[in-house]
């Protein structure tokens, strides 16, 4: 999917990165009830795996769960990167995460899933 | 794609058995209000999930485990295949197919579940090694196949991949194939994901189970290999328990014990045995095993059984056994170790007795030469004082008579004799001392005396080293034996002389510290290491070291200088001889030393 958040628009990189985790705690929320709790973060890390090598800043997620990292050092790993570029990564990470999902389950979880992901960073980016 | 809350053919079948498993089911939960009308639905639900649980629970290995999840699973629903990937090093990977699979579709499963693995984070799940590890388990019996025409296609047409999880770590995947579009909906994979968690708990206990056993043959084969090695020793070893007990011996030791002792009982005290039969042999092992219990090592004690020639003699080791498994060290009991060293001993008293004969036959030319030396000596030194006599002072000094470069020579000679005198009543003393038949023979004379004497002795043959004397004491007097003390003195500063190749000073001081006389013999040589410090006096201990490699010596003038020593009831040790480099052998005698300290009788 292309970028939520686009040049167009006016948001800080903290507002991105809040709407991507939200975006991840959303999926996990879903999948836990179906797949067992620990799916989702063993996907966000074998996700961040598959897109480092196009956006490395986000190889923290591929050591830890990305629910064991503060917040706040996600911030400041992210004080570098302009909000282009954390937008195209999230995002790539997100569409990983869905990819997985897919291979996992097929079109079960997924389809209807990805609708509701987009509507919430839709959303964030309208406030 | 099937709607998600569509309800499929398959399902209904699975509604009938799970019912209260479902979410949303119309008419089922919903309809029914109030606690007792919902009692039969949680009693049967208990009642399902007992069952799935006792299933899984039974399985003793994992084709168990695969019954059990197949039997749970086509309760359900029908699908063509099972598969289980576990995450172990190679990953395992195990194929249960409901009906015949097609080359194509197990390839595409194999594809399929290598793609999971890897969105999973498995590391080095490639297909290619996947296919290779694949294990078919068909289980027929709980297999419901479908006939070919029930067979729709031969290409994977659902397909679910569900992690099986143990405390938040993926152990594996489960995944199900079927050849029909759409056999898989978000209901069933919840349910599926339910018996997945009861499969991942069952398989890691077969997992632990397995490792179980794998440690026990580990642990029986080295229990049997220690057994073995034990049972062949030609060592006699034996253990006890933590109040000196036997409780198991080796056969060596079976057949050593009923030499001894006939009718030597296991399990009671080797203390208590040895008070009911005493024998001292049993009170020395006795003793050695209670010092072993308090934590002691004994290693190599001589114990001698009989009073024959050749009595027997065992070299007795005991350790203490200590169970290190556990956060604190527990004793357990001994460890025993008997080692018949007869034939050494006797050996030992052969080559005693031979060296004990030649010291002998060497000793008696040795004294011709030394008394005719001496004899030469005074006639050099008579004819050398007549002569001087007859000369002016000035002159006498001046004229180098050809008798004076004889008597030097002559003074070479008996100086290097009275060396080899001292290497022969060494080797003589050495079995004396060891069979503890050094004896002393005591008189009244001044220590100071014997130590000028032995200085003046070594100096005549040491011309590159100054050896001196320093008395800090006024009255030398000491009752011992003064040719031993000789002795002793002599072997220390030929050690001095010879282990300063360089030369130097050589000072023997003589103090007087707590009644007792203080002798420091001094040198600046190449000195020991401390590391020797403690086997220096041992016997035929020779200091090791390239420095030390080009010195003679047979290393028993220490062994008998310590056994002289110690009769007359004083001490020698060395030390570093600090900022100068060397070394510094000190001994002390008692001031009053005689018959009556080393418990002879007065003379």
């Amino acid at each position: 999917m292309p970028p939520m958040f686009d040049d167009t628009s006016p948001v800080s990189r903290k507002q991105i990165t809040e709407a991507y985790l939200k975006a991840l705690r959303l999926i996990d929320e879903r999948v836990t009830p179906l797949l067992g709790k620990i799916t989702t973060r063993v996907l966000v890390q074998a996700a961040a795996r598959h897109v480092m090598d196009d956006h490395p800043f986000l190889y923290f997620f591929v050591n830890m769960p990305y629910t064991e990292i503060d917040p706040a050092i996600i911030h400041e790993q992210f004080s570098g990167i302009t909000t282009q570029e954390l937008s195209a990564g999230l995002d790539a990470l997100l569409d990983a995460c869905f990819a997985g999902l897919t291979e996992l389950t097929g079109n079960i979880i997924a389809p209807p899933l990805h609708s509701e992901v987009i509507y919430h960073l839709q959303q964030a980016q309208q406030q | 794609m099937q709607s998600q809350y569509s309800v499929t053919e398959d399902l209904y079948r699975m509604e009938s058995t799970y019912p209260c498993l479902l979410e949303q089911q119309p008419g089922i939960v919903n309809t029914m209000d109030g606690i007792e009308s919902r009692l039969p639905i949680i009693s049967n639900e208990l009642e399902v999930l007992n069952k799935i649980g006792k299933r899984f629970l039974s399985a003793i290995d994992r084709f168990h485990v695969h019954r059990a999840l197949m039997t749970t699973l086509q309760e359900m629903y029908s699908f063509s295949a099972c598969c289980i990937l576990l995450k172990d090093n190679p990953h395992q990977l195990f194929i249960i197919p409901c009906q015949p699979l097609s080359a194509s579709f197990i390839e595409d499963m194999i594809g399929r579940i290598a793609s999971a693995a890897k969105v999973l984070g498995f590391p080095t799940a490639k297909a290619e090694q996947l296919a290779q590890a694949a294990y078919f388990d068909a289980p027929d019996e709980v297999a419901q196949f479908r006939t070919q025409e029930a067979i729709k296609s031969t290409e994977i047409g659902s397909c679910l991949s569900i992690p099986l999880t143990i405390d938040n770590r993926i152990i594996g995947i489960l995944s199900l194939f079927d050849e029909l579009v759409g056999t898989f909906d978000s209901n069933l994979l919840k349910l599926t994901t339910l018996i997945a968690d009861y499969a991942a708990v069952a398989l890691e206990n077969v997992r632990l189970r397995e490792r179980e056993h794998a440690l026990w043959r580990q642990a029986e084969r080295e229990r049997q290999r220690l057994e073995l090695i034990i049972r062949s020793m030609t060592e006699s070893l034996f253990i006890t328990d933590e109040y000196g007990a036997i409780i198991s011996m080796n056969q060596a030791a079976r057949h050593l014990l009923s030499q001894l002792a006939n009718d030597l009982p296991t399990n009671i005290p080797l203390q208590q045995l040895a008070d009911t039969h005493n024998v001292k042999w049993l009170y020395d092992v006795a003793r050695s095993v209670n010092e072993a219990l308090s934590g002691e090592t004994v290693t190599g004690r001589e114990i001698i059984i009989g009073n024959e020639q050749v009595p027997l003699t065992l070299s007795l080791s005991v350790a203490p056994l200590d169970d290190a498994s556990g956060p604190t060290t527990h004793l357990l009991g001994a460890v025993v170790v008997l080692n018949d060293i007869t034939a050494t001993k006797q050996v030992e008293r052969l080559k005693d007795e031979f060296v004990s004969v030649v010291s002998h036959e060497l000793r008696t030319p040795l004294t011709n030469i030394k008394g005719y030396t001496q004899h030469l000596i005074r006639r050099l030194e008579r004819r050398i004082r007549k002569h001087h006599e007859g000369q002016p002072q000035q002159q006498a000094t001046q004229v180098d008579l050809p008798e004076s470069v004889d008597l030097r020579s002559l003074q070479i000679v008996q100086s290097q004799t009275d060396h080899l005198e001292r290497l022969v009543n060494d080797l003589l003393d050495r079995s004396r001392v060891q069979w503890g038949q050094l004896t002393l023979e005591y008189q009244s004379f001044y220590l100071a005396d014997v130590l000028a004497k032995c200085i003046s002795s070594v100096q005549a043959s040491a011309e590159q080293h100054l050896l001196s004397l320093e008395i800090q004491v006024s009255d030398t007097q000491i009752v011992a034996d003064k040719s031993r003390i000789e002795q002793v003195v002599g072997n220390l500063l030929d050690n001095a002389v010879k282990y300063s190749p360089q030369g130097g000073h050589v000072t023997v001081r003589l103090q007087e510290q707590q009644n007792m006389y203080l002798v420091s013999v001094i040198d600046q040589g190449i000195g020991v290491s401390p590391e020797q410090y403690q086997h220096i006096f041992e016997r035929f201990y020779r200091v090791s070291n390239a420095a030390t490699r080009q010195y003679s010596g047979v290393g028993l003038g220490l062994y008998v200088a310590k056994a002289i020593v110690t009769k007359h009831g004083g001490k020698i040790w060395l030390s570093e001889n600090k900022g100068i480099g060397g070394t510094i052998f000190y001994f002390t005698l008692p001031c009053a030393t005689g018959p009556k300290n080393a418990g002879l009788p007065q003379k």
